[in-house]
């Protein structure tokens, strides 16, 4: 597991999932279960973007790099950290 | 490359159909039939997978609009009714399907279901010749599991895509950012294109851009937890639907070819089965 990856987990599960039962994994759908309402989402794109250091366009919150932890780190954390 | 369809005739009084500077339609001759053909062939393919039709009234009550959170995704948009009797507080329908989650409130499901309805629907968005006051909608309504109901809107999509472009009509099928059920803020809407919770199928109707013509919605749970409407497990049910614009339809064959000829074509098609 990526430092970034490892960090974003971190702040789902610890921030966002705080008041879940069930915690996510790197690879758990985010979205299936309505774990991510209208308001965790902004937070999660606020934390991604102060991790990545740059604003993230609404046209880039796609499923295709949005569905997981893991996903969300290597589109906006590992390669913008580049 | 898409061809941009003019609809300037729609203006003029003698034109099959006219809508008024105040978005209100007028359908005359072949056009009025037209409207109906169409909706024969979604009424009928609705009927054939199983919807059950309903027919609710015109006016719907402040009190469903207001669980639906409609005045607060849809600011100004609704027409509010005046009544002679006090205490009437009613509002012309902005979408037949509201008036299903309320039929259907409290109940718990047995199985999946799926209804038909189609109604005079009002809202007052922008005017710009597309975007009617009044209009006619067809809709078809799912409950159940999330797994039914992601099925039916996928069978749909792919129903009407067929049917529209067996019309020769430039139809696109596409995710939809626009506001839509509880999108009252950035963070609903990030979810609603994240989620792709509604599609639409659009023409190229006007120079501006495209024009929607239907639109196919996941509604996760968002109106059975207000309308408490379960599962048989205990747990909210899933709905969704789809929604057909007739006005919108006949503009865009009449902006193609002659009301009669349209309405032949329509006649002759059978894609929606």
């Amino acid at each position: 597991m990526t430092h970034q990856v490892e960090s974003l987990l971190r702040f789902v599960n610890d921030e966002l999932l705080a008041d879940c039962e069930k915690k996510a994994a790197p690879d758990t759908p985010l979205f299936d279960d309505g774990w991510i309402d209208s308001l965790k989402i902004l937070h999660l794109i606020a934390f991604v973007e102060i991790q990545a250091g740059r604003k993230i366009p609404d046209e880039l919150i796609v499923m295709d790099r949005f569905r997981t932890v893991g996903e969300i780190a290597r589109n906006f954390l590992e390669t913008w950290r580049q | 490359m898409a061809t941009v369809i003019s609809i300037s005739h729609v203006h003029e009084p003698d034109a099959d159909l006219w809508i008024s500077a105040e978005g209100l339609p007028r359908l005359s001759g072949a056009a009025a039939a037209l409207l109906w053909a169409l909706d024969d062939k979604f009424r009928n393919a609705a009927l054939l997978t199983g919807a059950e039709e309903r027919r609710f009234p015109t006016l719907i009550a402040e009190d469903v609009l207001e669980r639906s959170e409609y005045f607060a995704a849809f600011p100004g948009c609704a027409s509010r009714v005046t009544s002679p009797r006090p205490g009437d507080n009613h509002f012309l329908s902005p979408a037949v399907c509201y008036h299903c989650y309320d039929m259907l409130k409290d109940r718990i499901l047995a199985n999946n279901v799926a209804f038909t309805c189609c109604g005079t629907c009002f809202r007052s968005d922008v005017r710009d010749g597309t975007h009617l006051w009044d209009f006619t909608m067809r809709e078809v309504v799912f409950l159940g599991s999330a797994e039914f109901v992601q099925r039916q809107r996928e069978v749909w999509m792919t129903k009407a895509t067929r049917f529209a472009r067996g019309l020769h009509l430039d139809a696109s099928l596409a995710p939809a950012n626009d506001p839509f059920f509880g999108a009252g803020n950035r963070g609903r809407k990030l979810l609603q294109s994240l989620k792709q919770l509604k599609y639409e199928l659009s023409v190229p109707l006007h120079s501006r851009g495209s024009t929607p013509i239907a639109s196919f919605n996941l509604h996760e749970r968002f109106f059975t937890n207000r309308f408490q409407i379960s599962l048989a497990t205990g747990e909210p049910a899933h709905s969704g639907c789809v929604a057909f614009g007739l006005e919108r339809w006949c503009m865009a064959l009449l902006a193609r070819e002659a009301a009669t000829a349209a309405l032949a074509r329509v006649e002759e098609h059978d894609d929606l089965r």
